[in-house]
Formats: C-alpha cells, structure tokens, sequence
C-alpha cells in the first residue's frame, strides 16, 4: 500500500464517522428522549423507557397533536397539487411556444421566490383580515403556492426541455389541443421531475413557520411547526419527553419518505433552484 | 361561541369543566380555544385576531399589561349595557385596568402580585426568626446560608426571580426599583426610568448576578416563573419571588418542601417600603363578536361568586371580586387570603398606556442587557429613557 | 418601432395559448408575492398602530430605524450569522462530499444518512438544539464537563458568544446536507482523466485537490453559497424556538424585528424592516442570478 492510499483511508474513515455522528446525533437525542420518561437522566441517571410520550402525544386531545398533523397535510397536499398542475401549464408554455417574455418571465418568476417571506406576511396578514380569511386553510394555502411555484417550474422545465418538440409536433399535427399534448405525452415523460417538485414543494409547506405563526390563530388551521415550537406543559415548563415524541412523530415520515424518494428529490434540488 | 385563554393545561381543563357546566345550565355551546401559558405568544394570538376582525374568539382573557392597548384600538365591547355590578370587584382594579374613556371594557377574572417566598427550615436552623425585610438582610441571609447548603448541594443558590427578556422582567424591575422609591412613569406620559433610584436597584439587581453571586448565572436568560418556581420547588433555593399561584404548588402533597415554606410581602431597600407588581387576568368582549348577549351571560357567568370560589377553591386562584375575601370556605382552604388582599389593594399596576408593551419590551432590552452584565446600570437606563421619550414622541401623545 | 412589428414575429393564436397556460401561475404569484411586496413598500411610509388613525409620515420610520441600534444590532447579526453559517457550511460540504465522491464500503448507506437533518423540519430540529443546548441537563453541558472541556457548565444562550455559535451550528447541522448534494453533482462532472493525467505528473493527492477539484468545483460551489446566503438573511424560526431574540435583543435577525414589530402592531415600522430586508435581499438575488447563468439554460 502507498503512502497515498493510506493516507485517503485513514480520512475516509475519519471522516465517515465525522459525518455519521454529525448527522445523526441530534437525531438519535431526539428519539432517545422521546423514549425515556425524563430528560434530566444524564444529571440524575434515573431513567425508564416506555413509548408513554407518544401515546400521550396522540390521544390526549389538549394537545391537538392530530389537529396539526392534519392542518399541515391538507395544506401542505392541496398545495402541492394546484402547484403541480400550475406550473406544468407554464413550463409547458415557456419550453415550447413562442411569445414575447419568453425568457424574463421564468427569470422574474425565480426572483421573486427569492424575496424575504417577511417583506410579503404583513400585507398579506391585512389582506386577509379584509377577506375575513385569517385562520383558515386557504390563508397559508394560497401563499404557499406563490411562494413555491417557482422552483417546481425550474425543476419542471428542467425536465421538459430535455423532451423531444417533435413528440408534441406530431401530435398538435394529428389534431390534438395543447392541453391534451400536455397531459397525454409530456406529463407522462416528465413524471419523475413532475414528482420530484410536488415532494419538494409538500416538503418545504411542511416545515414552514413564519407565515404559518401569522395568519393562522388556533388549532383548527395551526400547522405542525407551530404547534411544536408553542408547545408546552403541565405548567408552563417545556415537557421535553412529550415534545421530542411529537417533534419524532412530525419528522420520521418525512425522513423515510426522503429516504424512499431520495432519488427524486436530489434531482429535484439539482433541477431547478432549491428550498432549504 | 368561542372562549380564548390560555395557561397550564390543568387550568385549561378545569375550564373545560366550567364552560361545561355553563352549556347544561344555558344550553349554549361553547368551544374553549387553547392557548399557551407563555404571555408574549397569548397577546400575539390576540392582537393578530383582533386585528384581523375574527368573529372568534368572543370573549378572551387579556393581561393587565396589555389591556390599555386593546382598548385604546377600539377592539372591546363596553360592557355597562349588559347590566353588570361592578362594585363587587376591587375598586382600584376595576378603574386602573378595567375602565378606558369613561366605559367598563373588562372585569377582573383573577389578579396576582409578587411574593417573596423562602424556607422557613433554613432559616430557622441557621437562627432567623423572620423573613428579610430589606433585599440588604436577604443578601446577608443568603451569604450566611448559601455557602452550607452548598456543601451538600452544588447548586444551591440564595435568590431565584424572573430575570429572562419578557413581561416577567419588568414586572420584577417595576418591583425592585418601586421598593427604592423609584419607579418608571409619572401620570402617564412622563417617563422617570434613569432616576437614581432606579440606577440604584438595577445595580442591585446586577450584582445578585456578579458580585458574589447569589442568584444562579441562568437568570438572565432562563428564569421565567415556572423555570424559578422549580427550582425553589427542587429544594435548589432559600428565596423566590413569584406570583401566589406558586403556593399552592409548593405545599401539594407530592411537594419535596411542603410545609417549609413561608410566604412574605417582597423586602425593600428600607424597611416598610415593599412593592409588589399588580398582575392578574381581566375577562373582555371583542367588538367582532356575533354573540354578544350570549358572551355576555357567560362573562357574567366565570365572574359569578360560585365560579370565583371555585377558581379559588381548584386552581388557587385570587378572585377579582372583593367582597368574596372574607368567604369563611375561602379562608379556611387559603388562610392567606386575608393578606393578600392587603396586597392587591396596594399593588403598583404596570402604567396603563396603550403602547405599554413598546415601553415594556425597551426596558427588558436595557435592563436584561445589564444583567448580562453587558452594560452599565445607568447607561442601560439612560438609553432606555431616550427610546421611550422617541416613542412618545412619535406617536403624538401628550 | 410599432408594437405590431414587434408581435408579428410571433403567431397569434400560440401567443394567446401561452398566455392560457401562463395566467394562473403569473395571477397567483402576483397577488400572493409581488402585490403584498408593493403593499410593504407603501405600508412602510405610515403610523400604522391600532390604537391611532393610520397616517402618513413619509419617510420617519426609515429615520427612526436608521437611527436605532436595535436595527444595527439586527444588521450586524444577520451578516455575521450568515457569514459564519455559510463559509461552515462550505467547509464542510466540500469535505463531506469530496468523501460521498469516493469508492468505499459503506458510501450508499452514508449518502441516504446525510440527507436525514435536510428532511427534519427546520423547528423540530430547534427544538432538538434547544435540549442539546439545555444549561443543566442538556448534552451538550454533559459532554463539555465529561471530556474535561471546562469545569463549569457552560450557559450557551447567555452570552451573545455563545447564542450566536449555537444558531449557527444548529443552522449548518441542518443545511449542509443541501451544500454536499450539489457539490457532489458538481464533482461527479469533473472528468476522470484530468486525475489521471496528474497523477502521471506526479501529483500529490493535495496538489490534485488544489490544482483540479477546487477549481472545477468552484462553479457549483458559488450557487450553493449564494442560495444559502439568500436562505441566512432571512432567517426566523432557528433564532424564534433558540433564543427569542435574546440574551439581551442580541441574536435578533432582521426578519425577527420584522416579526417582533408587527406581533406587537408596529404594522408601519414592521413593512420598514421587510423592505430594507427586502433590498439587501434582491441585491444578493440579482447577483446570484447572474452568477448562476440562467438565462442560458433557457436557449
């Protein structure tokens, strides 16, 4: 073995457990929390393990736990649909039609999901109160789908422009509408990028918070992010065992999904820009 | 109709019951809209359903602190038309908090004032006979006692109070600066905050920090009441000041110091000159209501005598009735009602101005900023001085 | 120059299609983003608070935050946090993903873990660092007096030092996973012969690393920095959950006195501190744009 070899082993193996403990560290906390029956075992030594945190977590109706998980996946669903359909319509327009604006407008469009969410919330915050929208779905629904529509039409167009324009021509030829080109031949052959941007726009509604702390005011429209960063206990203190179980409950399916889906969203991210 | 308050999901539950109750009795539904314990996080909720005009919630709890400013915004429905005696209440309370231009906008559910409490059992074993009666004779007490406690147990301190960046902050500075015969406003549009007793007791207060400690390095960042409530309650503190709710706690059956502890009006820095910040939770009608009548029968209802007493009664709560004192079940349950009420009479209130809470989040700033011992006492008041005579001037008021 | 001669490069009937196919994303976008930005911008020139009549003071809420330290304050934090984040999450994403790039056993399994902390939310995962960084019995507390590191615990959110590393991390524990992905793409275009080529040269695997990766890398390397940039300066929910602001209103970043001001109905004040974050903002994004050359991508 060479002095080089050697040396890239030693590192690799370095920095493989550098990078496991780095990653999985919090996370692994976060489950053993939620597992023990106190968080102060590591001063006190005293612990005992039960899945009593999340059996709390899901029946006691106080906690509105389900309240949140189902406001966040009938926002975070419905927003990735009308996304998706939304933006394939225009990554369909702008990958192949003419028409003046044809390359500012996706430019423009990709800017604007740049902008600072606070410099949008205080408005939209009066809009709504006007609309007498505050507190429902809709209030997070709609700017959700402005704020993450952009990056599922890179992500898309992406995708579209590597589709051969004679597949459509041909079509358009044999007396087939647009719309039907669209969603009989392109949606077809883009799937995997259609997908991996409707899973990054679910995703990133999912971990919203700033928007969601604003416009929303009870259980019946709060998300998961702000039911667990307002989350408490018996009296007033953080009861961390309960907290960790939710804050488990609300990300392992997002972990496995990612893991499952890892492909697609890695193309995604690739695609087009990205939502952190 | 909706009821919206918040606090500690034993509260919340015995609320529940309440309202409960009050369906059987008048066969309207009412939905309980829960929200956290945290002050802060409760007035955003409000202020953001208000602002946004909700038809919910219909009544709501809001603090002492921030009243001024929702009834300054026209957000409340006066409340005299629906024939309400309000001279069964604390007098003073209802015409500091409850009235704004003339008209009765809240009624009192609950008030509370700050509290020193402290082990009886140290004290007595290391020959007091009396809890301090100046914050000089706690700081001595504490230097005497600290020290062997800490013998046995490394994280026994002397002094535990509410010095994290929130409302709870200035409530306690309101109290430290008051017992030195300073305080923050004048009437309500002239600001004293850099007098020199106040420069004075924050000094104080930052020493308790930094010179020869006696209050944990935490405080200024964590202590928030529940954070200082069990730490006395783990047996980690010979004093602390909290609001009476921390009572009942401290002598429960499963308490580690039941029956060790004692309960006393906050020392001054002379003797006799004790202030105690005027805290408590007034029940009120929003303007966007589409249930007025209803709103109104059930805010007659939770401040009926029977549900008073029982607030008393379960939760330890202080009636905002008055005339409820000298109830002899009352008395017999909480014997110390007798001198709380002497204390609620003569609790300093918080000044009642529709921007307090902008004044109230500059003096945190500066004086969290002093206790993190980042800036000097008189600096840190000077500042917050200039802000808040900018705030007023920006905003117009004379 | 007509705006006839202009359209009559296009065919009609395509124009008016395109137009169908566009309008629900452009109407969307415009009233959900650009209007309410426009209504900042207007909202930011009035005495905006319940409890007075709105009225217009033109250009005071701009004097009064220029003139405010907290605003400093806020500014300053916001660029440094994002300094630091960023160039650590540069730092180690060029390192985890110059590892993922290499031939090892156990490579697969590691590729699917880095992506763990991306997938948690951003406030579950602050609420995790909040424990780690609990005072008495967090693990981070226990791990510093267990390893001897300093005799007392340490009270990480009570000096501005401490608060300001302790977002950070939590800040790159959750990012860097973004950074590694795009650099490993960015690594596996590098062709296989440039190394080849060196190595018969005589280059040393450092040399290699200086002279052919990091300058191939640099490309992708630069959009991911600038898009974590854009992504620091508007932080909210790690400083919400860690600190609230403190200790002493110093961890407050511009997005949270944004946020501070109109929780408590600052609304004037509050579209102020949105539009300047705004600015800086569009500044960086106008640069990334360019940067990140995409316009090209579109011919």
């Amino acid at each position: 073995m060479t002095k080089e070899t050697m040396i890239k082993k030693c590192l690799i193996f370095s920095m493989s457990l550098l990078l496991l403990a780095f990653t999985l560290g919090p996370f692994i906390w976060m489950l053993w929390i939620s597992l023990a029956d106190r968080a102060d075992f590591l001063v006190t030594g005293k612990v005992e393990y039960s899945f009593n945190n999340y059996f709390q977590v899901l029946t006691s109706p106080s906690l509105h736990f389900l309240d949140y998980l189902q406001n966040s996946l009938i926002i975070s669903v419905t927003t990735a649909f009308v996304v998706t359909v939304f933006s394939s319509m225009a990554a369909y327009a702008v990958s192949r039609m003419r028409f003046p604006g044809r390359s500012v407008i996706p430019l423009l469009i990709l800017a604007m999901s740049m902008f600072p969410q606070i410099s949008i919330v205080g408005y939209l915050f009066e809009m709504f109160a006007q609309v007498g929208l505050i507190n429902h779905h809709l209030a997070l629904i709609l700017p959700y789908i402005a704020w993450t529509i952009p990056i599922a039409l890179w992500i898309n167009l992406s995708y579209f422009t590597q589709i051969p324009i004679a597949l459509d021509r041909a079509a358009l030829v044999d007396g087939a509408g647009r719309m039907k080109v669209l969603y009989r031949i392109i949606f077809p052959l883009a799937l995997p990028g259609i997908f991996s941007s409707a899973l990054l726009v679910f995703i990133a509604c999912f971990n919203e918070f700033l928007f969601a702390i604003m416009l929303t005011i009870d259980y019946t429209a709060q998300t998961l992010p702000v039911g667990i960063a307002l989350f408490q206990g018996l009296h007033g203190e953080i009861p961390w065992g309960n907290l960790m179980a939710a804050s488990a409950l609300a990300s392992v399916p997002l972990v496995i999904m990612t893991l499952i889906f890892q492909r697609y969203i890695v193309q995604g991210l690739m695609g087009g820009a990205v939502k952190g | 109709m909706t009821f919206m308050v918040g606090g500690a999901p034993n509260e919340l539950a015995f609320f529940e019951k309440i309202l409960a109750s009050y369906t059987v009795d008048t066969g309207v539904p009412v939905t309980l809209i829960r929200q956290s314990t945290d002050s802060a996080q409760r007035k955003q909720g409000i202020l953001l359903s208000l602002r946004g005009q909700q038809t919910n919630p219909d009544v709501m709890l809001v603090d002492v602190g921030w009243i001024g400013q929702i009834a300054a915004s026209g957000w409340l429905e006066p409340l005299e038309k629906y024939d309400i005696d309000k001279n069964v209440f604390f007098q003073s309370v209802i015409e500091l908090a409850d009235t704004y231009e003339n008209k009765l906008i809240g009624l009192p559910l609950y008030i509370d004032g700050g509290l020193l409490y402290y082990r009886k059992d140290l004290l007595a074993e290391n020959g007091f006979s009396a809890p301090p009666s100046t914050w000089a004779e706690l700081r001595d007490m504490s230097e005497r006692i600290v020290p062997r406690q800490k013998a046995q147990n490394p994280n026994f301190w002397g002094y535990v109070w509410q010095g994290a960046q929130y409302e709870g902050l200035t409530c306690n500075s309101l109290e430290f600066f008051t017992s030195a015969g300073g305080g923050f406003f004048v009437g309500t549009a002239t600001p004293v905050i850099d007098q020199q007793a106040n420069v004075t007791a924050l000094q104080f207060m930052r020493d308790l920090l930094h010179k020869q400690p006696i209050s944990p390095p935490n405080t200024f960042t964590d202590m928030k009441e529940e954070e200082v409530r069990l730490f006395f309650h783990n047996s980690n503190a010979l004093f602390e000041r909290n609001w009476p709710y921390a009572w009942g706690l401290h002598n429960a059956d499963d308490s580690p110091i039941k029956g060790q502890v004692g309960m006393a009006p906050l020392p001054g820095f002379k003797k006799g000159q004790s202030a105690s910040t005027l805290g408590g939770w007034h029940i009120v009608m929003s303007k966007y209501s589409d249930m007025k009548s209803e709103s109104a029968s059930l805010i007659k209802y939770l401040t009926s005598a029977r549900v008073q007493k029982q607030l008393s009664l379960k939760l330890g709560w202080n009636p905002g009735r008055s005339d409820i004192y000298d109830d002899a079940e009352l008395l017999k349950a909480n014997p110390a009602l007798q001198n709380l009420k002497q204390v609620f009479k003569n609790a300093v209130p918080r000044p009642v101005i529709p921007y307090y809470s902008s004044v109230s989040q500059i003096l945190q700033k500066h004086i969290n900023a002093t206790l993190a011992d980042r800036v000097p006492a008189e600096q840190a008041l000077k500042q917050a001085q200039i802000e808040v005579l900018e705030l007023i001037k920006d905003y117009g008021i004379k | 120059m007509a705006s006839n001669n202009f359209l009559q490069n296009y065919e009609k009937g395509e124009v008016r299609t395109a137009c169908f196919f566009l309008a629900p994303l452009l109407l969307i976008v415009g009233i959900f983003i650009l209007l309410p930005v426009l209504g900042t911008f207007y909202n930011s020139f009035f005495l905006d608070v319940s409890f007075l009549p709105k009225q217009f003071i033109g250009l005071k809420n701009y004097a009064r935050l220029l003139s405010s330290p907290d605003f400093w304050q806020a500014l300053r934090f916001t660029l440094a946090y994002t300094v630091a984040a960023v160039s650590l999450e540069a730092v180690f994403g060029v390192a985890f993903a110059l590892l993922l790039n290499e031939v090892f056993v156990g490579r697969t399994v590691l590729r699917v873990v880095i992506l763990i902390p991306w997938a948690i939310p951003t406030i579950v995962s602050a609420r995790t660092w909040q424990l780690i960084y609990e005072y008495t019995y967090g693990l981070m507390n226990f791990l510093v007096m267990n390893l001897g590191i300093a005799p007392e615990r340490i009270n990480w959110m009570g000096t501005e030092f401490g608060a300001f590393w302790a977002l950070v991390f939590a800040d790159v524990w959750k990012t860097t996973p973004f950074v590694v992905l795009i650099l490993l793409a960015g690594l596996q275009a590098i062709p296989e012969d440039l190394y080849q080529q060196a190595k018969v040269d005589g280059a040393g695997l450092f040399r290699r690393f200086y002279k052919i990766t990091l300058p191939m890398l640099k490309p992708v390397l630069v959009i991911a920095m600038i898009f974590r940039t854009i992504d620091s300066l508007r932080m909210f929910d790690l400083v919400y959950v860690l600190t609230g602001g403190g200790p002493g209103g110093s961890t407050r970043t511009l997005s949270y006195l944004g946020f501070e001001a109109f929780a408590n109905d600052s609304f004037g004040l509050g579209s102020t501190v949105s539009v300047i974050t705004f600015l800086i903002s569009l500044a960086i994004t106008l640069i990334y744009l360019r940067a990140g050359k995409f316009s090209e991508q579109l011919k």
